[in-house]
């Protein structure tokens, strides 16, 4: 009896331990300021909205600021890396010439670039085109960043699509892009859903890239207003708690939604023979 | 990873794909004609990632070799100027030393806590299911999140320390403001948030594990240890390869909780790694030619490291 039970008492007792800075979240969203400071740890009893409150009805409106930057950023940027790492991953799945090999290496290499070493000269990069501490300016930066992500994910499965399909639809009279989009898109759905999972969740909590690209004064995604509200409004507490819930929630039910689709694509790299 | 938070890399350490069907394989001519093919596929992407990662690479390492500071016109040739600087600067080198720290400890106990914790999880049932969200929760938050979380808890008037003094610790340590604790105290953070990532590799590595195999080990007389050091742990190899290189990747990274936590600090830069201190020379102190260089130093360690050990890590790997 006792040696079928140490298994689960040591599993919850190990979760419980690592679950205590989530609780402390969690737990003074829905507390009283004062109380915040004084017993961080307590119950959140009576439970109170007025932290959440505060933050969706502050005047300067950074909640609902940051959140629209911070959803335009991350939808139009996976949509736009879908859409050409799909197309870039095609082509070095179904192009036999030499030199894809050399274009897959290089690519390869970006997987590991850190974005501190590229950062310094993008800046300059975007101020001559205008499009520094400009949202679209981030969205091109993601776009590049992430392009060799999104192509390695592609190129694998596109390479398990069978060349015949492709051929027996252009023999039937199709466009290139048509067999593309209507033939093996569809077929690519699970290589498409990791693409959007992982993408969307780094876009979303990215940190440094909006900070130093969307610039200091001129526009907030949902990390960088978290990282502004702690410096400029350090005694309420309950504020940078509610935000910081506020925040995450997009990316929770997300991957709630989806967490079978994630866990596949994590572990895709594993299993695959 | 976000960024800190998770890399790309399961995509980097997944193997080849299977070699394509003989039929198609014979076929000299690709099916479609080859310049069109990349002009209208190949070239949106490469174009962008050509722009806004391999341009900014060689525009960088051009950097590295002037003296340019935006607010100090003209830019003068200083050859490798900086490059000789670097390895004197103290500063740097304390940079160096702080990053290869915070790098073994992210490389290996995400990865034995992960391996302990996945072995504790390997069951079927609604307690282990909801375990196994509770550990990969962190990995899906903001690093900024994380670090503001944390720096809460570790503060010297924090709930951990208040908790210390009622067990009757006097003195307990300043985890962030003690020079000597704060690098420590950092490492475990990033730990913790990526733990779950680790704990969910291991736990699908081992579903791959044959209960053939075990079974035929125990009646071979093998005890639990025996069978997991013979059968499970080199089966393992592939979730160790991915974790490894994935933590690897993003221990050197290290910027966001730095910067958020103890902005480098306490004392002169006992927290700040290579990412934290190219960005602070580069955009705070405007001195991008040295800043340049450092990334270049930076970008050729990491690349030596992660190729040094991918290939060790697969090499080991056994097949089936």
């Amino acid at each position: 009896m006792t040696r079928a039970l140490a298994r689960p008492t040591a599993a919850v007792l190990v979760g419980a331990v690592f679950f205590v800075p989530l609780y402390l979240v969690l737990a003074n969203v829905f507390k009283r300021g004062d109380l915040i400071a004084k017993e961080p740890a307590s119950l959140p009893w009576p439970p109170t909205l007025s932290n959440i409150h505060a933050v969706l009805t502050r005047p300067d409106g950074l909640f609902w600021v940051s959140l629209t930057n911070s959803i335009v950023v991350t939808v139009l940027s996976i949509l736009v890396l879908v859409v050409l790492s799909a197309m870039l991953g095609h082509y070095l799945a179904r192009s036999g010439k030499r030199w894809t090999k050399v274009l897959t290496l290089v690519l390869l290499a970006g997987l590991m670039i850190p974005p501190q070493v590229i950062l310094i000269p993008i800046t300059d990069v975007l101020r001559i085109t205008h499009l520094m501490a400009t949202v679209q300016g981030l969205i091109l930066f993601n776009v590049g960043y992430y392009v060799p992500f999104g192509v390695f994910v592609f190129t694998g499965f596109i390479r398990g699509v069978p060349v015949e399909l492709e051929e027996a639809a252009l023999l039937d009279g199709a466009s290139r892009m048509q067999v593309f989009w209507r033939v093996v898109f569809p077929l690519l759905r699970p290589a498409t859903a990791s693409v959007l999972i992982f993408l969307g969740v780094w876009i979303w909590n990215d940190f440094i890239d909006p900070l130093i690209i969307l610039g200091p004064s001129q526009g907030t995604t949902i990390t960088t207003g978290i990282y502004r509200s702690i410096g400029q409004y350090q005694a309420d507490l309950g504020s940078v708690f509610a935000l910081m819930f506020l925040a995450t929630l997009p990316v929770l039910i997300f991957y709630l939604a989806l967490q079978k689709q994630f866990v596949k694509g994590l572990t895709g790299g594993a299993t695959k023979g | 990873m976000g960024e800190g938070g998770l890399t790309s890399l399961t995509a980097v350490v997944s193997r080849p794909a299977p070699p394509r069907p003989v039929a198609s394989r014979r076929r000299r001519r690709p099916v479609l004609p080859r310049l069109t093919h990349f002009a209208s596929f190949g070239a949106p992407g490469v174009l962008v990632y050509l722009c806004f990662v391999m341009a900014p690479i060689l525009i960088s390492f051009g950097y590295s070799l002037t003296d340019y500071n935006p607010f100090h016109p003209p830019v003068k040739f200083a050859g490798f100027a900086n490059y000789r600087l670097l390895f004197t600067d103290s500063q740097f080198l304390t940079a160096l030393q702080v990053t290869t720290i915070l790098t073994l400890i992210v490389v290996i106990v995400p990865n034995l806590l992960g391996l302990g914790v996945a072995l504790l999880l390997d069951r079927k049932g609604w307690l282990y299911n909801a375990l196994r969200s509770v550990f990969f929760t962190p990995v899906i938050l903001s690093s900024v999140v994380v670090s503001i979380v944390w720096s809460r808890l570790l503060d010297d008037r924090g709930p951990l320390n208040s908790l210390l003094r009622a067990l009757g610790v006097e003195h307990p340590p300043g985890w962030l403001s003690d020079p000597d604790v704060a690098l420590y105290s950092v490492a475990s953070i990033v730990c913790w948030q990526m733990l779950g990532f680790c704990v969910v590799v291991y736990l699908a590595g081992l579903q791959g594990v044959p209960q053939e195999l075990l079974e035929a080990a125990e009646i071979d007389g093998a005890g639990p240890l025996r069978r997991f050091r013979a059968v499970t742990w080199p089966l393992l190899a592939p979730s160790l390869t991915i974790n490894t290189v994935v933590l690897l990747i993003s221990a050197f990274k290290t910027y966001d909780y730095v910067k958020v936590i103890t902005n480098g600090g306490p004392g002169s830069g006992a927290t700040a790694t290579i990412a934290f201190d190219v960005l602070q020379t580069g955009f705070d102190s405007n001195h991008v030619g040295y800043a340049s260089a450092m990334a270049v130093v930076m970008l050729v360690i990491v690349a030596v490291v992660t190729t040094i050990v991918l290939g060790f890590l697969r090499r080991r790997e056994v097949d089936l």
